[in-house]
């Protein structure tokens, strides 16, 4: 069992720190959700709510890499103290770009304001986005619980949005060959689809760096590639 | 409580880089059990760091790689230690010769009340290593480049050895300790009244010195073993709990006692 620290004020900067690891997860898993749910109700507010709260996502990316930089001097920790720095850098530099994505989520969706709309695509994508917001709450409580079995599970379910990413690709290829009018919307869909799918390999490497914690070592790289499209060039049939 | 150590097997590596083997190696000082059945593999041109709290043993297990604890009355010391093969503790075994072979840094530098010449000339001339002035005056130069501190002392080799600071009586006391030719230098705290510039000049000769030697520094300093060492073992009330890489150990150590020792806390 793992003890508290000698001095209780590395205790209390490392629980800082990973409370706002915890802060800003929540914040960005929001972000991912209202992404996808204003794409759906093509509700510009609620896409304007998100491209405003990115900053405040990158400010919390600011502050943990501060913080960790101020244990490393003062501390210059070892071990599990020294993993839970560099996995809280890591965890963090990549929750700031799942914020980015959402941003640019965000972005595209008003411009398809403009469009008209592509049959059943938001939907789609909307059950995309909430399987990659699963992922990353469970990437979440496995950080917090140090339960690397959940974490595996997370880089392992990476498998799914990248088979779901794949099909969306397909439906978008047969949609703007049936009408050259949907072409414009779909390029913007198909952009938001592929940073559905980025948001996922950002989770994965999220759920890496708890194994990273919680064992001293990196997983091995044995999961499947599932994104194939750009082996793909054959039109679907 | 007595745990097994963990990696026992690992404790014990190939034979061909082995300087020490430690086999079974008990301590007792009368009824005190110090150091609980020590097995350890201490290998050639290596920097080893025994770490652990205050009285676990790891300055006893030390002492008994050049018999130091021999000159303890109460002391009892049991198992089987051997350099490159040979059982120091055999009867044959003088222990005058052993300490030429295997020299010792103590935390407090301790100079003889003599000439900073004098102080490394003193192992050679009892030992008999000079044939001629010359002969000793260039094994005073070479001991005292080796201990890094001859340009500092070279136009005052006649001044006391006690009047130099702290941090050039240590390196003096390591360029004594090198004069007789060990194969082994033992560093019991070698820094803990040092400077962190003196503290820097002593890690960077250790460093040197371990192209020739076995070095093994017992040290407080968690930042200094991960420095200085490539191998570290942990002791915990006289067990040796865990031995291994030095980067392993302080990055992902195998026992909880190690991690809860070099993360600072309460074990």
């Amino acid at each position: 069992m793992v003890e508290q620290h000698i001095s209780s004020a590395y205790d209390r900067d490392l629980e800082g720190i990973q409370a706002q690891i915890m802060k800003m997860g929540g914040l960005v898993e929001q972000a991912i959700l209202d992404a996808a749910v204003s794409l759906e109700t093509r509700d510009d507010a609620l896409s304007e709510k998100v491209r405003a709260g990115d900053k405040t996502i990158d400010k919390l990316d600011e502050v943990i890499n501060e913080q960790a930089a101020r244990v490393i001097a003062l501390r210059a920790p070892t071990a599990i103290d020294l993993r839970v720095i560099l996995s809280v850098m890591k965890i963090s530099s990549n929750l700031e770009r799942i914020g980015d994505l959402a941003k640019n989520m965000a972005k595209r969706n008003t411009v398809l304001l403009t469009l008209q709309p592509v049959n059943g695509a938001a939907s789609t994508l909307r059950r995309m986005a909430k399987e990659v917001e699963r992922m990353l709450k469970d990437a979440l409580d496995s950080y917090i619980q140090r339960d690397a079995e959940l974490a595996r599970a997370v880089i392992n379910h990476d498998h799914d949005v990248d088979q779901m990413y794949n099909a969306i690709f397909r439906e978008f290829l047969t949609f703007m060959m049936e009408d050259p009018r949907n072409i414009t919307g779909c390029m913007h869909l198909h952009f938001i689809a592929k940073n559905v799918e980025r948001m996922g390999d950002h989770v994965t490497a999220i759920a890496e760096q708890v194994v990273f914690l919680v064992e001293g070592e990196m997983p091995d790289d044995e999961r499947p590639k599932g994104d194939t499209t750009s082996l793909d060039a054959d039109l679907p049939s | 409580m007595y745990d097994a150590p963990h990696m026992t097997e690992s404790h014990v590596t190939a034979a061909a880089d082995v300087k020490i083997a430690a086999r079974n190696v008990q301590v007792y000082y009368g009824d005190n059990h110090a150091i609980k059945d020590v097995n350890v593999d201490i290998q050639d041109k290596t920097v080893t760091a025994f770490i652990g709290p205050s009285g676990c043993g790891k300055s006893t297990f030390l002492r008994c790689l050049n018999r130091m604890n021999d000159t303890i009355d109460v002391a009892r010391i049991e198992g089987d230690i051997r350099i490159d093969g040979q059982d120091i503790y055999d009867k044959a075994v003088d222990p005058v010769q052993l300490r030429a072979k295997v020299g010792m840094v103590f935390q407090k530098p301790n100079p003889f009340p003599k000439s900073i010449y004098d102080n490394v000339a003193y192992g050679p001339r009892i030992h008999g290593l000079a044939r001629n002035k010359a002969e000793l005056d260039e094994i005073v130069e070479r001991s005292l480049r080796r201990g890094a501190i001859w340009d500092e002392v070279k136009d005052r080799l006649n001044a006391p050895g006690t009047g130099l600071s702290g941090g050039q009586q240590q390196r003096l006391c390591i360029a004594r300790a090198v004069a007789t030719e060990p194969e082994i230098l033992l560093m019991d705290e070698p820094c803990s009244a040092l400077d962190p510039i003196a503290t820097g000049q002593i890690e960077e000769l250790i460093d040197e010195l371990r192209r020739n030697y076995a070095l093994v520094i017992v040290t407080h300093s968690m930042q200094q073993a991960a420095r200085v060492s490539q191998k570290t073992a942990y002791f915990h009330l006289g067990n040796l709990v865990e031995y291994g890489d030095t980067t392993k150990i302080f990055t992902n150590p195998e026992d909880t006692r190690t991690e809860n020792y070099i993360t600072g806390r309460i074990g």
